[in-house]
């Protein structure tokens, strides 16, 4: 009833903050000149890459600076009060009953060792003084508001019982109990699968409606902020460089950094041959040594000399509702940009046809045994009880290609790439690379073959020895397998660095002097060092910002260009292995659902699996409209899992069969293309009669 | 149409403690003319106004030009706040028109809205009442307005709805109230969206025993 | 990201930039430092005692049981000796040498740099080092089996080890020094344990694993040398501790074989004659607090001090 331009006074006014955290010799602003409001029952996306000051300006609002930071200039205004400058009790009072925050790690909002009933009561006893039985009764109806399956039985667990997006649906109903008036969210749903992540953000739109809070919601994801706020602000290196309405800011980004961030993200749907993805060129400078004039200046394609000396202002672009903080933003037409020399484009060969499988993996199985801890067990006496955590998975792939491999966590996904490289052995089935046997662990392995399968990390900061230069460990695999001879080591790693586009001075430098992205390129020049003919990649990108994603990804797909290398790539975001791969894999519970080629995934005929997968991917458009599917429950255990297909616990599609029951029963792999096949006992004419889960957007 | 859909969520609140001029300041920059004064875990302990504010001169008369500064910089909120069991108040779950009465008969202008154990959840002042009755006549979107006045008798309105529905007309708006100054009568005012003047004019006019006092265009 | 290698921040630094900003870490912390100072007075005092004493430290050149004064500054001891000059002289068997027994191979009966304290804190960090290792990568069977003999050390009450030691192998050096390293040992094994365990989860660890690298590869290659600040931390606590162990054996007249000072020795002595003269159990007490109590403070501080750097 209320319009979505709320008026009245602003719930939070921030103006002209500037945070700055006190460091070994001097100080650092970490946050400078940012300035927003958001009113009731408005929800403001704060997005940018990490380090760019977002959750500096969450934490200056609630005081968590800790010892040495402070906030510098400006104000901030809860409620038409000043909470800069205030100290003690009123502070105290005025941010414990109106403003409370959630965090990305619901495990640090609960403790770990009270029930969740106890924690959630205590808000209400303590701090307003009910009674218990009341307390009991407020709590088991927001349980309730936040769809918390069987209220009343989880106030009685503990909080590892629940799964984790059931425990930030917890916290989130406990920063709901003293109805505040705004609520911050610090990347609430990073830590999530996707699936869970589209509900989670459905029941923060809807509770934005609702209880009329103001949501400060930071995220570093595009497609998030795009699915749950009406205003958006873009930080950079500690600005906001841009503020506009979510429609405006999507359709059409004013500042150039926001329309670079948008050229790095894959479209949901895009692919490497038809589509691009332009890395923003340099780096976020340090908070210590930014340029005088436009902070992004360095790294834009339109920087003019008026850029480097004078600093420009967040200001209102005439003609559209966004504000931006650049001198040309009138000027500027995205859609005429065109890539600028310096970054370099991969180009895809269309693939070729000689599709002889470089790796056959035949009903492959990965069985752990569990202990239990009682008496039997330690004799041994007791059956011995297993986790399947991956069973029967069969899978070919041809030399030169990528198989992405898609599934939520505890999918399985990981234990079969460990048991392909051998860090693990397998229980059961057959699997072959090149003629050879690689069901065994890697201690039984041939060095060749050691030397043939090599792997790329996800975690760009443990992907080094820090004790190590850059040259020593891109050189130890050359050594170790005698690719190279030994005087000749030093060159072939220059070589190697160079084709990462990384310099020859970078030989000497330690893992500690290189960013994120640079690691990652160390840590593919590392497993390519052994010249192996099949790389496994374990969510090589998943952990770096959007810009430098897109970098490490056209650098992979050059890679794969220049050396021929096969590639398994695994990773959770859809987008991405819909754009990197030729054929992907989606797995459940262990248990491969669907496989196929790319473009083929991504469109109807799909396994229901894929389609609750492909619903809940959020989109960097607010536009797109995309089907609803929300899975039911949680993931079932991989110690027991569901007799016969074992998504039909929460299949969405399993009423639409003729007799439900069925579904007890091992389903058949059905062919449904030209090498794409679904596991599943609906027939390929119903599932092919499924509606494409993201629409034309309009 | 419930307290709950009307009022002001999250409504700016002080605490006891503060001092006058702050509250006034507050209430001056952020445009409002309410402020629920609440204590520990947002319980209601009193409420400050703009009269309230306003300087009484009786209080001050024997005091010279700087003791009514320090005067009035030292008094607290707590001091010129009308006392909670002074206020009148409003739960959530009553109706619009409960709390429109309780306002008119008391002379008020605001009503904090409190849950069942005093905390508050919003405030509901004229301007969301106002607010209230425009949506009932359907102030949202263009449409014909009209004012029909007939007998107080049973089948009246029904009459009118009917006439209505044969045309396939919607009502997107509608108050009922007795005829002012004619005892007997009522008068009702539909909107009805998608339809011209002439078209209603024509129709509404045939009904008979009922009089068509206004019809006009409105958004 | 041509762009990116002229950034300052990832300039090359040589040796020497790098040795010099640890250096200032060190001064950063005003507790490191004055640790720092109060252990390098005793090593000054010993190098020059290599040299120069004020007088004999084993000879009784004076009246016993003198109280300071202007030629004897501390005092003299029972025997007549002077306490400065046995003080001094006591620092080197701690921190500076180690005298070898004469059917030593090779080098019988001369002594090797390094002193007692020194080299039972190398020995434990060696031998806990490895223990650690093993059991921290290796897990299981081997984690149980290294866990539990060293429990069972620990549950050992020290003094009763030392002297189990020393009853089997005889009074000397090295076997102070064995001594020092066979009681150290589980300590810093539980250390190096935990620190394993952390580091092992690494994705470099799991890189030379794929690699197929050698546990033993693996373990003094890629894990040993990410945890050397934790350790280095803990050794200089230990020499701390190894000091006191050696004062406490002196103390017991089990330590280091006489003539020559040590502070252990020269306080059980002391203590003996403390009717007396009370003046000659002060020094050597407190040389032996502030040592430890030195090496402590350089710890901690150094310990801060990293932590605060790694943020």
């Amino acid at each position: 009833m209320k319009s979505e331009e709320s008026v009245g006074p602003p719930v939070l006014k921030v103006e002209n903050l500037a945070v700055a955290y006190k460091v070994r010799g001097g100080e650092v602003e970490a946050v400078q000149d940012v300035s927003f409001e958001i009113h009731r029952g408005q929800s403001l996306g704060i997005v940018g890459e990490s380090g760019c000051g977002k959750s500096t300006v969450a934490w200056s609002i609630v005081n968590f600076l800790g010892a040495n930071g402070y906030v510098k200039r400006g104000s901030i205004k809860f409620q038409g009060q000043e909470l800069v400058g205030k100290t003690g009790e009123a502070l105290r009072r005025l941010r414990g009953d109106q403003i409370a925050m959630v965090y990305q790690d619901p495990m640090q909002a609960l403790n770990p060792s009270m029930r969740l009933g106890d924690q959630l009561r205590e808000v209400l006893t303590v701090h307003r003084g009910l009674s218990k039985k009341e307390a009991e009764r407020r709590c088991i109806e927001m349980l309730e508001r936040v769809y918390m399956p069987d209220a009343a039985a989880v106030m009685k667990r503990y909080p590892h019982q629940i799964s984790g997006g059931q425990q930030q649906r917890v916290v989130i109903a406990m920063a709901l109990l003293n109805n505040p008036a705004l609520v911050i969210m610090d990347e609430p749903t990073t830590a999530l699968d996707v699936t869970v992540e589209a509900a989670v953000l459905d029941l923060v739109a809807e509770l934005r409606r609702d209880f009329d809070t103001a949501i400060m919601f930071i995220s570093h994801n595009l497609g998030v902020v795009a699915r749950v706020c009406n205003h958006v602000g873009v930080m950079y290196a500690g600005e906001m460089v841009e503020r506009a309405r979510v429609g405006d800011l999507y359709a059409n980004p004013q500042h150039p950094y926001t329309q670079g961030l948008m050229r790095c993200v894959p479209k949901l749907g895009s692919d490497k041959v038809s589509s691009i993805l332009y890395p923003i060129r340099g780096r976020v400078p340090p908070p210590d040594n930014r340029p005088a004039g436009c902070i992004y200046g360095p790294r834009c394609d339109y920087a003019q000399d008026r850029c480097q000396h004078e600093h420009p202002a967040l200001r209102p672009i005439s003609g559209v509702g966004n504000w931006a903080r650049c001198h040309f933003a009138e000027e500027i037409d995205a859609a005429a940009w065109t890539p600028p020399e310096e970054i370099p484009i991969p180009t895809i060969d269309q693939p070729q046809s000689d599709n002889q499988p470089i790796m056959q993996i035949n009903e492959l199985s990965k069985y752990y045994e569990v202990r239990g801890d009682s008496l039997r067990d330690v004799f041994g006496l007791s059956q011995p009880r297993y986790v399947k955590a991956v069973e029967r998975v069969s899978f070919t792939v041809p030399k030169g290609k990528t198989l992405g491999i898609v599934g939520e966590s505890g999918c399985g996904k990981s234990t079969l790439i460990k048991t392909i490289i051998g860090l693990e052995d397998s229980s059961s089935g057959e699997a072959q690379f090149m003629g050879f046997d690689i069901t065994g662990a890697i201690q039984q392995r041939d060095t060749q073959l050691i030397r043939e399968l090599q792997m790329v990390f996800q975690n760009p900061d443990s992907t080094m020895n820090p004790s190590y230069t850059v040259g020593q460990q891109i050189g130890r695999p050359m050594e170790r397998f005698n690719t190279v001879p030994k005087n000749q080591i030093r060159s072939e790693v220059i070589k190697l660095l160079e084709a990462m586009r990384l310099g020859s001075n970078y030989y000497d430098r330690l893992p500690r002097q290189l960013s994120g992205g640079e690691k990652q390129r160390v840590g593919i020049a590392r497993a390519l060092a052994s010249q192996p003919d099949l790389v496994l990649c374990d969510e090589p990108v998943s952990a770096l910002d959007v810009s430098v994603q897109a970098a490490i990804l056209n650098l992979l797909l050059e890679v794969q260009q220049q050396f021929g290398t096969t590639l398994i790539f695994i990773a959770h975001d859809l987008s991405v292995v819909r754009f990197f791969s030729d054929y992907v894999a989606v797995m459940y519970l262990g248990q491969m659902m669907e496989i196929g080629p790319a473009e083929a995934i991504y469109a109807p005929p799909y396994h229901p699996y894929t389609e609750a997968l492909l619903s809940a991917v959020p989109i960097p458009d607010p536009k797109a409209r995309q089907k609803r599917i929300r899975l039911e429950g949680a993931v079932p255990s991989a110690m027991n899992p569901p007799t016969g297909c074992r998504f039909n616990t929460r299949c969405p599609r399993r009423h639409l069969l003729p007799d439900p029951d069925i579904c007890l029963t091992e389903p058949p792999w059905r062919d449904v293309g030209p090498d794409h096949q679904i596991f599943c006992h609906h027939t390929v004419e119903t599932l092919s009669s499924f509606d494409p889960v993201i629409a034309e957007t309009v | 149409m419930f307290v709950k859909d009307y009022m002001t969520r999250h409504p700016i609140m002080v605490a006891p403690e503060m001092r006058a001029t702050e509250a006034q300041k507050i209430m001056s920059e952020n445009k409002i003319r309410h402020l629920p004064v609440v204590g520990e875990g947002k319980r209601l302990v009193g409420l400050v106004t703009r009269q309230r504010l306003a300087l009484k001169p009786d209080a001050m008369a024997s005091l010279n030009v700087w003791e009514i500064t320090r005067f009035l910089a030292n008094m607290s909120v707590r001091q010129v706040m009308l006392a909670a069991k002074q206020v009148h108040t409003i739960g959530p779950d009553n109706t619009v028109e409960r709390a429109a009465r309780l306002m008119a008969e008391q002379k008020v202008s605001c009503l904090p809205v409190l849950d069942g154990d005093g905390v508050v959840v919003g405030i509901l002042s004229e301007v969301d009442l106002l607010r209230a009755i425009q949506d009932m006549l359907g102030m949202t979107a263009e449409g014909v307005r009209v004012t029909m006045q007939m007998p107080d008798e049973k089948g009246q309105f029904a009459r009118l709805a009917t006439t209505l529905a044969e045309h396939g007309w919607g009502i997107m708006g509608i108050g009922s109230y007795p005829a002012p100054r004619r005892a007997g009568y009522y008068q009702i005012v539909v909107k009805i969206p998608q339809v011209t003047v002439e078209q209603v004019r024509e129709v509404l006019s045939q009904i008979p025993g009922q009089e068509m006092v206004d019809i006009r265009t409105v958004v | 990201m041509a762009a990116a290698t002229s950034s300052p921040r990832t300039e090359q630094l040589s040796r020497l930039q790098r040795w010099g900003k640890t250096v200032r870490i060190i001064f950063e912390s005003r507790v490191a430092t004055v640790g720092l100072m109060m252990v390098l007075f005793w090593f000054l005092l010993g190098f020059i005692s290599l040299v120069w004493t004020p007088y004999r430290p084993n000879f009784s050149d004076f009246e016993q049981n003198l109280r300071p004064n202007s030629t004897n500054w501390l005092g003299t001891d029972h025997l007549g000796r002077d306490i400065l000059s046995r003080l001094m002289a006591g620092t080197q068997v701690i921190l500076l040498k180690t005298r070898l027994p004469g059917d030593f191979p090779i080098l019988g009966g001369k002594a090797i740099p390094g002193g007692v304290a020194l080299w039972g804190v190398f020995g434990s960090l060696t031998l806990g080092s490895v223990l650690g290792l093993n059991a921290g990568y290796r897990s299981g069977w081997w984690d149980q089996i290294i866990m539990q003999l060293l429990d069972a050390l620990i549950a050992f009450p020290q003094i009763v080890l030392y002297l189990v030691v020393i009853a089997a192998l005889g009074q000397g050096d090295l076997v102070v020094i064995l001594a020092i390293t066979v009681t150290g040992a589980p300590g810093v094994a539980r250390l190096v344990r935990s620190l394993t365990l952390d580091i092992k989860t690494r994705d470099y660890i799991r890189a030379a694993e794929t690699r197929g690298e050698s546990v033993w590869f693996i373990m003094f290659r890629e894990i040993l040398p990410n945890i050397r600040g934790p350790l280095l931390v803990d050794s200089m606590l230990r020499v701390g501790y190894a000091i006191f162990a050696i004062g406490t054996l002196g103390f017991l007249g089990i330590g280091l074989p006489p003539p020559d000072p040590d502070w252990g020795n020269m306080v059980n002595d002391a203590r003996r004659n403390i009717f007396f003269n009370q003046w000659a159990v002060i020094p050597p007490s407190l040389a032996i607090a502030t040592l430890v109590i030195g090496l402590n403070l350089f710890a901690d501080g150094l310990r801060e001090e990293i932590n605060r750097y790694q943020k």
